[in-house]
């Protein structure tokens, strides 16, 4: 396996972009949800599987919910989207959701927007075009995450993390977009195109 | 031949109606206020509902389980995203109500569906719902779910069996170099020892083990043809305890059937060993006590024939001093004499037979039987005035071992004769049944000597439990105990009424391969 790694300059022309959709994903959260909500801004890592399994570790709570959609085109990936119990609660409550299966709709449909206009947003940066599967959820206790055969098919992963807060109804998430080695590689490449018209 | 086109299939072939019109999916398109603008020909077949009869309705006023505020989020979102948004099967279950008749899927009342809410035309804010069949799919993601709930929680009940295994079971596994590869928490706890001294330590680790060096030979043999084996062992605890263990050695497979050790299950036996010692030593005592009891009885008949040769000296010498003594009477004296210490020397003979322990089976006579049994009895039954009585058919035959019958008979008889001294009472009466019962000689064994009280009757055969007011030694019954039922395999059982007492043997007619003490 070839370590591929992200040079600095590539690192800022990615959180650029990246800045930029998410100034698009939290206007669109924040429609859906009808209050005003924040994206910290992006951390840009590459890891090996096992650092991912600490950094899901490291997140703070017993139990969240943790919901993933996977993404297709010459940039492919998955992304995985956590909120704790708490953070869900509130997400009902805000939208007077009636029972576990709305608010597991509402958690989906959070997933799906900050997936699809996150990668859209970066895909079209990039002159392409991505395609989303259906996203699917499932309660895990964080010290499970590291029996899910889902995340043993990387090798190396790009994380993009971020967190979401709506300050007022306390709500908040966290999200990484994980790619596998080839995209790592087409990523690298299209950030370099990117690097060489600006300079 | 006509040539085949390979021209793009052209746009205005109707292409798009065609394909959506034999697409196997449904397909909704409404507008943002979620009015319907197109349901096709997959919809009016499943629903059973006319495209005609709906166009311009709102589709939560045609499918009222929709709820209304949630798809207006979901079309909301897709329009400004420019990106579909989705209901999923696993969560929403369905969005259009399409029962389903499927057999093998009947576990569902409705289709469970997946359904992406695609922005159509941002410029006219339509969406198109595309929904797709998933009730296979959830059917299998059920029964995967359900086989999964059932795996995990068999999972736990062998894991809660492995623990109680663990804890209860005297288990050792070696590898094929025997070194030791797993131990039981109840082996360690009988050696007083920590798993990780055991573990990779040699199996026959002289330090801990004590097994003679023919019987190692025989479990490397057994080891070698990959046999089981019941061996005896005994192991030194840390605090130098010994425990004895009957162990069974059993060859150990890996999933691909390749040999990879040996499992041995231990039985902790050191007390059933305590126990036989005990009982050794009690069968001794009890030996030695009927010894005693023995030469008494011989005392009683030598008394008869010791006078017979007395009075018989006693003639010979006043014939003499009369001078009447000739060879005719001489001769006579002499054969009785003879007679009488070939009588003595026969008791003597009977005696040492008693205690002869032959360990050989025996086929004899019931008869024959009770009149071994009685002849060192009869002196003292005689001198007691017990009315003695035999009602048996002189027929009947045993196959057991003689000697260890005889001793239990005399012993049972003792104790009638015994009770009978101590007490008075008229008509003293012993009597003897025999008979057989299909596979079972039954011995019935009756006095009229005063009785057992029920409350003591229970302990009779306990050891070191007497009635006897003296010279007791509470050995006699739990012997008699001990050889009917461990060495004759058969049962012995005592019933009292009034001033009766009977004892009953049931003994198997051909008693197999015994080992006799």
């Amino acid at each position: 396996m070839i370590e591929i790694n992200l040079s600095e300059d590539e690192k800022d022309v990615l959180q650029e972009l990246m800045n930029v959709a998410y100034g698009n994903a939290t206007a669109i959260v924040a429609d859906m949800l009808d209050a005003f909500a924040s994206l910290s801004i992006p951390n840009i890592k590459i890891m090996n599987i096992r650092e991912l399994l600490n950094t899901f570790h490291s997140l703070k709570g017993d139990s969240y919910f943790f919901s993933t959609q996977a993404f297709v085109g010459e940039f492919s990936g998955e992304c995985a989207f956590f909120i704790d119990n708490e953070s869900a609660n509130n997400l009902a409550i805000h939208l007077e959701l009636d029972g576990e299966e709305d608010l597991n709709d509402a958690i989906l449909e959070l997933t799906n927007i900050l997936t699809s206009t996150l990668t859209t947003r970066l895909a079209k940066e990039m002159n392409t075009q991505v395609q989303f599967a259906l996203p699917s959820i499932s309660k895990i206790p964080l010290n499970e995450m590291g029996s899910n055969n889902a995340f043993k098919q990387y090798s190396q992963v790009i994380v993009i993390d971020t967190q979401l807060n709506f300050h007022d109804q306390k709500i908040n998430g966290e999200i990484f977009i994980l790619t596998k080695d080839g995209s790592i590689k087409w990523l690298k490449n299209q950030l370099n195109d990117i690097l060489k018209t600006i300079i | 031949m006509a040539e085949k086109s390979t021209q793009r299939y052209p746009q205005n072939n109707n292409l798009n109606e065609k394909l959506i019109a034999s697409i196997d999916n449904g397909i909704i398109i409404l507008n943002d206020e979620l009015k319907i603008l197109y349901f096709n020909k997959w919809l009016e077949l499943h629903t059973s509902i006319k495209e005609g009869d709906i166009i311009g309705e709102t589709i939560d006023s045609v499918f009222t389980n929709i709820n209304a505020r949630t798809l207006q989020r979901k079309v909301k979102t897709a329009l400004r995203m420019g990106t579909p948004t989705f209901y999923t099967a696993s969560v929403t279950k369905y969005l259009i109500p399409i029962k389903i008749d499927q057999i093998n899927i009947s576990n569902f009342k409705h289709m469970r569906q997946d359904v992406s809410v695609i922005p159509f035309d941002l410029k006219q804010q339509y969406v198109a719902l595309i929904i797709s069949d998933q009730t296979n799919m959830t059917n299998i993601h059920n029964q995967l779910t359900f086989n999964i709930k059932k795996i995990n929680e068999l999972n736990l009940e062998l894991l809660k069996e492995r623990k109680t295994i663990d804890q209860r079971v005297i288990l050792t596994k070696i590898d094929t170099r025997h070194h030791i590869t797993d131990i039981s928490l109840a082996y360690l706890e009988l050696l007083d020892m920590k798993k990780g001294d055991m573990l990779k330590s040699n199996y026959f680790d002289t330090q801990r083990l004590r097994i003679s060096q023919e019987l190692k030979e025989k479990i490397f043999d057994y080891m070698q043809r990959k046999e089981v084996l019941k061996y005896e062992e005994i192991s030194l605890s840390s605090t130098g305890k010994e425990i004895c263990l009957l162990n069974t050695l059993v060859p150990e497979y890996d999933k691909s059937a390749n040999h990879i050790g040996f499992i041995i299950f231990g039985e902790n036996i050191t007390s059933a060993k305590l126990v036989q010692e005990h009982q050794t030593k009690l069968l001794e005592n009890s030996r030695t006590a009927a010894m005693g009891e023995m030469i008494s009885m011989i005392a009683h008949q030598w008394r008869q024939p010791l006078s017979v040769i007395n009075t018989v000296v006693a003639t010979l010498k006043i014939k003499k001093a009369l001078n009447i003594l000739n060879d005719e009477i001489i001769d006579e004296s002499y054969i009785k004499i003879e007679n009488t210490i070939t009588y003595l020397s026969e008791t003597i003979d009977d005696f040492r037979n008693f205690f002869k322990h032959n360990k050989e089976l025996k086929t004899f006579t019931i008869a024959h039987l009770l009149q071994k049994s009685t002849q060192l009895l009869k002196a003292e039954i005689e001198v007691l005035n017990i009315d003695y009585e035999e009602d048996i058919d002189i027929n009947i035959e045993i196959t057991s071992y003689q000697n260890e019958l005889i001793q239990t008979i005399i012993n049972i008889l003792k104790n009638s004769i015994d009770a009978f001294k101590e007490i008075n009472t008229e008509n003293q009466k012993i009597s003897i049944k025999a008979y057989e019962e299909i596979a079972h000689i039954i011995i019935e064994i009756e006095d009229n000597a005063g009785g057992i009280p029920q409350e003591i009757l229970s302990k009779v055969f306990e050891p070191y439990f007497s009635t006897k007011s003296k010279n007791g030694t509470g050995l006699g019954l739990y012997v008699c105990k001990t050889i009917i039922q461990e060495h004759l395999k058969g049962r012995i059982t005592m019933k009292s009424k009034n001033d009766h007492t009977l004892t009953l043997i049931e003994l198997p007619k051909i008693l197999q391969n015994s080992v006799a003490v």
